[in-house]
Order: structure tokens, then C-alpha cells, then sequence
């Protein structure tokens, strides 16, 4: 097997030598006249997730096609555990689990039977099949409509049957292709810790989204796909880190005391730029412990902070940023990653919601351009956003 | 590989039982086949040149075995076409499943249903003609093959006609196209002599003549007419052999050129 090396994609796992368990190399797809993919290469490496990134026909779902075997490639190679997907398309399929865009069960079968006909189909005998079957539906937490046809589940249970139904013959890759679209909130979360805990496990896994938030939580490392093309492509912090500085947004009670708040941080050196609809103060930070002085200059000035938020761009910023400029020469910033301990939320009478359940992001996001609301119209949830600096 | 075909068969079955109104007019279909046709054509009387003692219902009652087997090979097809809608085939392409093994189940279970439903039709025009068969048992065990086997050649047809079009209404239109030609211009119901010359030229050249023909020899025990058996058989594997191997090409083609 071929790893690739420091100049790879994935420069975040450039160079390392853990199994690179999904290999694209060069890949592009036509479809008549059409060239849906053009030269896309990534890797991913055991026990990790790549997300990849883009808009409706950036081509995503033609590349998952590909790595699953469904697709011939025009020109290129793939290699899932080292198979390669043209030659040998039997043993990449024994070892990979697809979630589609569309919820691929059978709606005529009930959750059970689906379970059943994929773990047969795999060659268990009926009884293993059975056994198999209740072990992931106990799993999935779908026990109470295993019964039921699957045509009358909601979209939320067919996902997560669907997802079941990909991990029936304990694939050792996973391709989820947009798994989240159209789900609520709270099914959304729940299917981001089941993939979470795959993960843990040893599950390599590739997923596409629209969904910036999710790849943010979920990913490893994330290839940007725009037009066929892997237009950028690293770890989060580091296209956030491309996508330019990292703000300090102070909010506070009074008009008065923002207008005395401005004069003092602008007095300090600071670039201070007023957002009178949420009277706020917004600056840009250079060195992380600005924002300590920053708490410090107000303090003691007497201006009481009703809220300070530290945050890396978005990934809607990065996105934003490479779909302005598709070499992606965005400024690049020094990552500093937590808000400094002593910068706590002072006097919060609002709180604002917190992220409901799963990991929070390396660093906090805030989202700096009113315009950027790109993961809110894709329907991200509402915790995506700003959030307070140092939540109680 | 036997697996898989088998657990694709039974589900196949099962989801054709699932929906309670395909099975009535599944039932209801050979039967309305069965007693309207030959009651319409029993009223042009016995055409000339029948063999004595034979009635127009007898004449028929071949004919109306192997049209509604070729009816049934073409639900065959059209469910290909449902099948592909259903969410499951993506996931059956990513599995270490072929595909020839979900056509093979499909083709399997709609023989099952042919069966069933020929085996209805017998059983009803027993009970309301009696003695039908001057073959006896075994002409009619040859006969029910002999409809069953174009019936399954001709379903693998129809699997590469919905595996090509993808399309319900296109392909039912140019089923129903092939429905009416086939059927029509045979020797289903008038002899083949008998017909108008373009007809007759068609007839000539149209597969169900000879299936028809051999079932009707053996049903009627006609003198001679165990040498229709094997060109009927032969003529049936050939064209089951091509249109499986067109079904199963035009099946691989990607799924995308299936999405609505």
C-alpha cells in the first residue's frame, strides 16, 4: 500500500504511516461533456474522518459513487483497505458500509427484516442474521419500530436504519454521503455521536456535507470540493486558520458604556469597529493575550462586559474566503487555540444556549460577517453561531 | 451466490404478497383472460378446418395460458423498474452482491406467480368445461412447462427492456406495444392460416406461435404433435438466453441514469 507523503492532501497526516484506508489518486469523472470530478486525490488514514465539502454538484456524490464502486472512473485510481475499486470491486464492497443521500432501506421490509436481508445477503445464516440484526437495532435505539414497515418511519428513523443497515457486516469504511440532510436537530446530534463512537472504534470513515458545523465537529481533516476540485484541503484549525484573523466581540448593556468602551479600546490601540444593532464592539485580535487587556482596559475603565466572545473564523468564513479566491490565499493567522483562563463571561444575565451534547470545536466560533449565514440557510442547527467565551 | 439469489427470491415474494390489492388482481387477471377472451372469440364459431370434436374453448384455452404468461413476464419487467425506485438497490450495488443475482430473483419469483396463476386457470376451466386435457396429466404437466418456459424467457426480455428504458410509462407503453403483437398476431385464436397475409407473415416469425402450438398439440393431443415441442423449447431457451444476457449488461449501467 502507498502512503502518501508530506505533500499529500491531507496535510495534516502528510508523512505519517498509519494505513491509509481510502485512497483517491487523480480521480476524474466525465459524464458526456461534463467533467464532474478532475483530478481529485485524498487519503484518508485508519480511524479517521475526512469530510468533504461543497455545494450541490461540487461533485461529492460522484466520488463517494466512485470509492463504492458504483461508478467507474474516467481516468484515475481508488483504493479502499488497499483494493483497488476497478480491479477488485468484490473485495472492496466486503468491507465498506454506504449511507446514501436517499435512505436506502426497503420500505415494504419492516426495520428488522431490512437488518435481516442485508446481514444474509452478507452470508450469515438465519440465525446469526437474527442475532445481528437485534444486536444494531438495540443499538440504534430502534427496537420499539423494529416491527414496523419502513416505509412508515420517519425521516430521522430511516437514517438511522439506513446507517444500521451500513454497519451490518462491521465495514471497516464508511461512506456517508450528505447522512444528515434533512434531519432535525436532535437526530442530527444523535447521528454524530454514533459516528463518533465508530470512529473510536477503529472505523475509518468519509463523509460529505454542506453542513460546515458538521464537518467542523466531526472531521479530522476536510477537502473543499467546488466544480470537481479539491480546492483546499487540511485539518479544521488550519483552513480556519487560512481563512484570516480571529475576533474579540465585546457586548455590553448600555449605549453609554459602549460609546466609553469604544473610546477606551481605540484609545489603546486597538482597531474597535461598532455593531450598533447588537451593541457590540468587534476588533480584530493579533496576539491571543490582546484579549486579556482587553477585559483588563474595560475593567478599569468601570465598564461592566455583558458578554465577550473570542472566536476563530467559521468554517462559513473559510468557505466564503476560498469561493472568493479559489487559490485560497487567505491571510494566514496564528492559531492560538483556547480563550486565556482568565477571560471569563462577566455578569451574563442572558445566557445563550449552549451546544447541545457532542464535543465542542477546537476554539469558539464566531461567525464575523452578518452575510456568512451559509450553514444556517443549509439548515445547520441553531447552536451553530457565536457563542459565549468560556460558557459557565 | 445461491444465498443471495434465494434471499432475493423470497423477498421478492414476500413484497409482491405484502400488497394485498397486486395479489387479487393478480388472481383476477387469468381469469378474466380465461372466460372473457374465449367468450368473445366463441362468438365467431368454430373456424373451418378444426380438428373434429374440438371446441373453440379448447382451441383457446392454450393460447389463453401462454398470453397470460407473457403478461405476467412483462409485470416482470415493469417491476425491475419499481425495484430501482425502491432505496434498497444502491445499497445492494455497494454490497458484494451481483447484480444478475437481484434479476435472477426477480425473474425466479414472477415464474412462481406465472405458475400459480396458470395453475388457476387449469383448475377453473376444469371445473367449468371438465375433461381437458386429452393428453391427460402428462400433457398437461408438458404443456404447463412448455408455458411457464416462454413465459420465464420472455420475462428476461422484459428485464432488459426495464433495465434499458428505466422508465414505468415508456416502458409499459412499448410493453403493451409488444403485448398486443405478440399476442394478436399468433396463432392464439385464429389459426395461423386463416389470418390476413401481413399477419400471417408476423405469426410466422413470432415466438408464442410455436409456444402456443406445442402446447396446444399436446393439450388437444393432436397426431404429430409432440414435433412442436422441441423447436418451441429451443426457440424459448434462445430467446431467454439473449435477454438475459441483455438484462444483465443494461442492469450494470450505473443507478444514476435511473434518478427521477
Amino acid at each position: 500500500m502507498r502512503v502518501r507523503d508530506g505533500k499529500g492532501p491531507l496535510t495534516g497526516y502528510g508523512g505519517r504511516s498509519a494505513e491509509i484506508m481510502i485512497e483517491a489518486d487523480q480521480i476524474s469523472k466525465d459524464f458526456g461533456t461534463v467533467r464532474a470530478l478532475k483530478s481529485v486525490s485524498i487519503a484518508v488514514p485508519k480511524g479517521t474522518v475526512l469530510a468533504l465539502l461543497g455545494h450541490n454538484g461540487s461533485g461529492k456524490t460522484t466520488l463517494v459513487n466512485i470509492l463504492t464502486t458504483a461508478l467507474p472512473p474516467s481516468s484515475g485510481q481508488a483504493r479502499i483497505a488497499g483494493f483497488n475499486v476497478s480491479k477488485q470491486p468484490r473485495e472492496v464492497r466486503k468491507r465498506i458500509g454506504l449511507t446514501g443521500q436517499f435512505a436506502s432501506v426497503d420500505g415494504q421490509l419492516t426495520g428488522r427484516s431490512n437488518l435481516i436481508l442485508i446481514a444474509r445477503l452478507l452470508g450469515a445464516d438465519r440465525r446469526a442474521a437474527r442475532d445481528r440484526a437485534d444486536t444494531l437495532l438495540e443499538l440504534f435505539g430502534l427496537q420499539d419500530v423494529a416491527p414496523r414497515r419502513a416505509a412508515t418511519y420517519s425521516g430521522g428513523l430511516r437514517r438511522r436504519l439506513d446507517l444500521a443497515m451500513s454497519l451490518v457486516g462491521h465495514p471497516e469504511v464508511i461512506f456517508l454521503d450528505e447522512p444528515t440532510a434533512g434531519l432535525d436537530p436532535a437526530s442530527r446530534i444523535e447521528l454524530w455521536k454514533l459516528v463518533q463512537s465508530l470512529v473510536a472504534e477503529g472505523t475509518t470513515v468519509l463523509l460529505t456535507t454542506q453542513i460546515l458545523d458538521e464537518a467542523d465537529r466531526l472531521a479530522d481533516s476536510i477537502a473543499v470540493l467546488s466544480a470537481g476540485v479539491v480546492v483546499a484541503s487540511g485539518t479544521p484549525a488550519e483552513l480556519k486558520a487560512r481563512a484570516g484573523q480571529r475576533t474579540v466581540t465585546v457586548t455590553l448593556t448600555t449605549i453609554e458604556q459602549t460609546s466609553a468602551a469604544m473610546v477606551v479600546l481605540a484609545h489603546a490601540g486597538l482597531e474597535p469597529e461598532l455593531d450598533r444593532k447588537r451593541n457590540a464592539i468587534v476588533m480584530p485580535i493579533r496576539a491571543t493575550e490582546k484579549v486579556a487587556s482587553v477585559v483588563t482596559l474595560l475593567d478599569r475603565a468601570g465598564i461592566e462586559v455583558h458578554e465577550l466572545t473570542f472566536g476563530h473564523p467559521s468554517l462559513d468564513d473559510v468557505y466564503l474566503a476560498i469561493a472568493a479566491q479559489p487559490t485560497g490565499q487567505a491571510a494566514h493567522v496564528n492559531g492560538g487555540s483556547a480563550v486565556p483562563p482568565g477571560v471569563r463571561r462577566q455578569g451574563g444575565a442572558h445566557e445563550r444556549a449552549s451546544q447541545p451534547g457532542g464535543p465542542q470545536p477546537a476554539g469558539r466560533l464566531q461567525r464575523r460577517r452578518p452575510g456568512a449565514d451559509m450553514a444556517r440557510q443549509l439548515g445547520a442547527h441553531p447552536g451553530n453561531g457565536a457563542h459565549p467565551a468560556g460558557g459557565a | 451466490m445461491l444465498t443471495q439469489v434465494t434471499v432475493l427470491t423470497r423477498r421478492a415474494v414476500l413484497d409482491y404478497l405484502s400488497d394485498p390489492r397486486q395479489v387479487v388482481t393478480g388472481l383476477v387477471q387469468p381469469v378474466i383472460w380465461l372466460f372473457l377472451l374465449t367468450s368473445l372469440f366463441s362468438k365467431f364459431g368454430r373456424p373451418p378446418g378444426f380438428p373434429p370434436g374440438v371446441s373453440y374453448f379448447d382451441y383457446v384455452l392454450p393460447a389463453v395460458l401462454v398470453n397470460n404468461a407473457l403478461q405476467a413476464s412483462q409485470q416482470t419487467g415493469t417491476g425491475l423498474i419499481e425495484e430501482l425506485r425502491n432505496g434498497i438497490v444502491p445499497r445492494l450495488r455497494s454490497l458484494p452482491v451481483l447484480p444478475s443475482s437481484l434479476l435472477t430473483a426477480r425473474s425466479i419469483a414472477g415464474l412462481l406467480r406465472t405458475a400459480v396463476q396458470s395453475l388457476i386457470m387449469i383448475a377453473l376451466a376444469q371445473l367449468t368445461h371438465g375433461n381437458l386435457s386429452r393428453g391427460g396429466l402428462a400433457g398437461l404437466t408438458v404443456s404447463l412447462g412448455l408455458t411457464l418456459l416462454i413465459g420465464w424467457s420472455l420475462g428476461w426480455v422484459f428485464l432488459a427492456v426495464s433495465a434499458w428504458i428505466r422508465r414505468t410509462d415508456t416502458v409499459q407503453n412499448l410493453s403493451f406495444m409488444m403485448l398486443f403483437i405478440l399476442t394478436f398476431a399468433s396463432s392464439a385464436y385464429v389459426p395461423v392460416r386463416d389470418l390476413p397475409t401481413v399477419l400471417r407473415v408476423v405469426a410466422t416469425g413470432n415466438p408464442l406461435t410455436y409456444a402456443i402450438n406445442a402446447t396446444r398439440t399436446i393439450l388437444l393431443h393432436t397426431p404429430g404433435g409432440t414435433g412442436a415441442i422441441g423447436p418451441a423449447i429451443l426457440i424459448s431457451l434462445v430467446i431467454g438466453a439473449a435477454g438475459t444476457f441483455a438484462a444483465v449488461l443494461l442492469f450494470r449501467r450505473p443507478l444514476e441514469m435511473t434518478r427521477r
